[in-house]
C-alpha cells in the first residue's frame, strides 16, 4: 500500500523529522531558504526555549474540544513530521500542544474560531497545534493571527475518512510581527479539505504540506495575499500524491504595492509512481501595483507516472493592465476607483470561497486599506461616492 | 547601538569585515585611510556582499555579478538596479591615541 520502492530519487519531498539535528541553521543557499530574509527570521532559528505566549480566544461549537496535551503525545498523534528548522523547534520548545478535536460525524453549523494575538513584539513564541477531524465530520475552522510576536509554529491536521474540512488561516499581523509556520495535513479515504490562507501583514513564511492516507482525497489549497512596502509574504506548498485517485487544486493570488514589497510562492507537487488517476493543478497569479515590488513564483512538478487524469501548473506575474484602466477611465471612472475594482475582481474568486460574509468583508476592508495608501491626494469623498454606487449595483445584480 | 566603533588596525586593507549590529549586518571595507560601510545584502537577492570580491572601488555580489560602488552603494548594472544602503564613517582617535572608525547607523543613505 502507499509508496513503493523505485529507482527515482525524491527531490521535492525534503526531510521530515522531529529531530532538531536534521535541520541545520539555514545559510540562505538552500533552495527552500534562498528567497527568505534570514535576518528577520534569525530568532526563530535559535534552539532555545521561550515562555512567550500568544493570547488565545476561541469560539467552539458544541461537541468540539480544545485540550492541552503533552508535546510527546502530539508528536505521536501527528500524521506528519516538521519539514524545516523553525517547525521542528516549535515542536520541541512549545512545551505542550493544543489539540482541537472535532468528533466523528459532527456536522457543525457554526465555524470553530481561534483568535491568536501576539502581545509582545519581538518576543519568541513557540506553538504546536494538533487538529483532528473525525471521520465523516464536516467543519469550518478559522485561525486568526494578529498583533505582533516572533511566532514559530507547527500544526498538524488529520482529516478522517469521508470528512470535510474548511480551514481558514488569516495572517493579519502588525508590521513588526514575524511568523514562520508549517501546517502538515493528511487526508483520509475520500476526505476533502479546503485550505484558505490569507496573508495581509507582517513578515510571513508559511509551508503547507498535504499527503494522503488512502485514495479519494481532495485538497483545495487557496491563498490570497497583499504585500505592502517592506513586507515579505512567503507561501510554500507541497502536495505529495502518494495515493492513487486523489485530487489537488492550488490557487494563490497576490497583490504587491510599495517599495521593497516582496512575495514568494513556491508550489511543489509530487506524483509518485503508483499514484495513478491523480488530478492536480496549481496556479499562482501576482499583480504588481507599483514599482519596487517583487514577486518570486516557482511551480514545480515531479511526476513519476503518466497514467494520470491531469497535472498542470501556471504562474503569471504582471502589472496593472493599462488597457483595463483606460477602458474604465473612458467610462468616467477615476483611476483610484478603477484600481479598487480591478484588485477586488482579482481577489474575488479566492476570497468569496471562504464562506463567511463577515470574514470576507474583513479581508476586503483590509485590502482597501492597503490600496488607500496608493491614492496620492485623491478625493476620499469621491471614492466613497463611487463605492456606494457600485455596491448598490452589485447588490441589485445578485438579488 | 546607534554607532559602531572599531579600531582601524583591526580592519585589513581591501578585505571585507562583517559587523553584526542591531540594524542588521554591515560590511566594512578599508582602503588605505578610508573606510566604507554598506548594508551586507545585495539589493537583488538574499546574498551577503561580504562574500564577494573588491575591485575598482566596488564590491561584487558573487552570485550574479552586480558590483556596488563603495561610496554610493549604486550598482554597476543588472541584475541589481537598486542601490544598497551606505553608512557614513569617521576616523578619530580613542583615548589611547589609536585610530578608531565610527560608523553612524542612524544615518543610512536610504532611510
Amino acid at each position: 500500500m502507499g509508496v513503493s520502492d523505485n529507482a527515482v530519487q525524491q527531490t521535492l519531498a525534503g526531510t521530515r523529522s522531529f529531530d532538531v539535528a536534521d535541520f541545520a541553521v539555514p545559510t540562505g543557499r538552500e533552495e527552500v531558504w534562498r528567497f527568505t530574509p534570514k535576518a528577520a527570521f534569525k530568532p526563530l532559528f535559535d534552539d532555545a526555549p521561550s515562555d512567550g505566549q500568544l493570547a488565545w480566544e476561541t469560539s467552539l461549537p458544541a461537541g468540539v474540544t480544545l485540550t492541552e496535551v503533552s508535546a510527546e503525545a502530539a508528536a505521536a498523534a501527528s500524521p506528519g513530521a516538521p519539514i524545516d528548522r523553525v517547525a521542528v523547534l516549535a515542536a520541541k520548545h512549545s512545551g505542550t500542544a493544543m489539540r482541537l478535536h472535532i468528533p466523528a460525524e459532527a456536522d457543525l453549523r457554526e465555524p470553530v474560531v481561534v483568535n491568536l494575538t501576539g502581545v509582545d513584539a519581538g518576543r519568541v513564541v513557540w506553538g504546536q497545534l494538533l487538529i483532528e477531524v473525525g471521520h465523516h465530520a464536516s467543519a469550518t475552522i478559522v485561525l486568526r493571527h494578529a498583533g505582533a510576536a516572533h511566532y514559530g509554529s507547527f500544526t498538524s491536521v488529520s482529516v478522517g475518512d469521508g470528512a470535510s474540512l474548511d480551514l481558514v488561516s488569516l495572517q493579519e499581523w502588525d508590521d513588526e510581527a514575524v511568523h514562520a509556520g508549517h501546517v502538515s495535513t493528511r487526508l483520509g479515504r475520500d476526505a476533502r479539505m479546503r485550505s484558505i490562507v490569507v496573508s495581509l501583514g507582517g513578515i510571513v513564511r508559511l509551508v503547507n504540506t498535504v499527503d494522503y492516507a488512502a485514495p479519494g482525497g481532495d485538497a483545495e489549497l487557496l491563498g490570497a495575499f497583499f504585500a505592502g512596502a517592506g513586507e515579505h509574504l512567503e507561501h510554500r506548498i507541497l502536495v505529495d500524491h502518494n495515493q492513487p485517485h486523489c485530487r489537488s487544486n492550488v490557487v494563490y493570488k497576490g497583490a504587491l504595492a510599495g517599495d521593497k514589497a516582496h512575495a514568494v510562492w513556491i508550489g511543489d507537487v509530487i506524483i509518485r509512481a503508483d499514484a495513478v488517476g491523480t488530478d492536480t493543478y496549481e496556479l499562482n497569479r501576482n499583480l504588481l501595483l507599483t514599482d519596487g515590488a517583487r514577486a518570486d513564483s516557482v511551480p514545480n512538478l515531479e511526476i513519476q507516472t503518466g497514467d494520470v487524469v491531469g497535472a498542470g501548473h501556471a504562474s503569471a506575474t504582471g502589472r496593472f493592465d493599462d488597457e483595463q484602466l483606460f477602458y474604465l477611465q473612458a467610462r468616467g471612472i477615476p483611476s483610484p476607483v478603477a484600481r479598487r475594482l480591478v484588485v477586488r475582481g482579482f481577489f474575488a474568486d479566492v476570497v468569496r470561497r471562504i464562506g463567511s460574509d463577515e470574514i470576507e468583508a474583513e479581508i476586503m476592508r483590509s485590502i482597501d486599506g492597503q490600496l488607500a495608501t496608493l491614492d496620492d491626494g485623491a478625493d476620499a469623498e469621491m471614492i466613497a461616492a463611487y463605492e456606494t454606487v457600485f455596491s448598490e449595483l452589485v447588490e441589485s445584480s445578485v438579488a | 547601538m546607534s554607532t559602531h566603533v572599531c579600531r582601524l588596525a583591526e580592519l585589513r586593507d581591501n578585505a571585507p569585515t562583517v559587523l553584526r549590529t542591531d540594524h542588521g549586518d554591515i560590511v566594512v571595507i578599508r582602503q588605505g585611510d578610508e573606510v566604507f560601510a554598506l548594508e551586507d545584502v545585495c539589493s537583488h537577492a538574499e546574498v551577503p556582499l561580504s562574500e564577494g570580491d573588491i575591485a575598482d572601488g566596488s564590491i561584487e555580489c558573487w552570485l550574479h555579478g552586480s558590483r556596488f560602488d563603495l561610496r554610493t552603494g549604486e550598482p554597476s548594472g543588472p541584475p541589481a538596479f537598486a542601490p544598497v544602503v551606505t553608512y557614513p564613517t569617521t576616523i578619530g582617535q580613542d583615548p589611547a591615541g589609536q585610530p578608531v572608525v565610527t560608523i553612524d547607523l542612524t544615518a543610512p543613505s536610504i532611510p
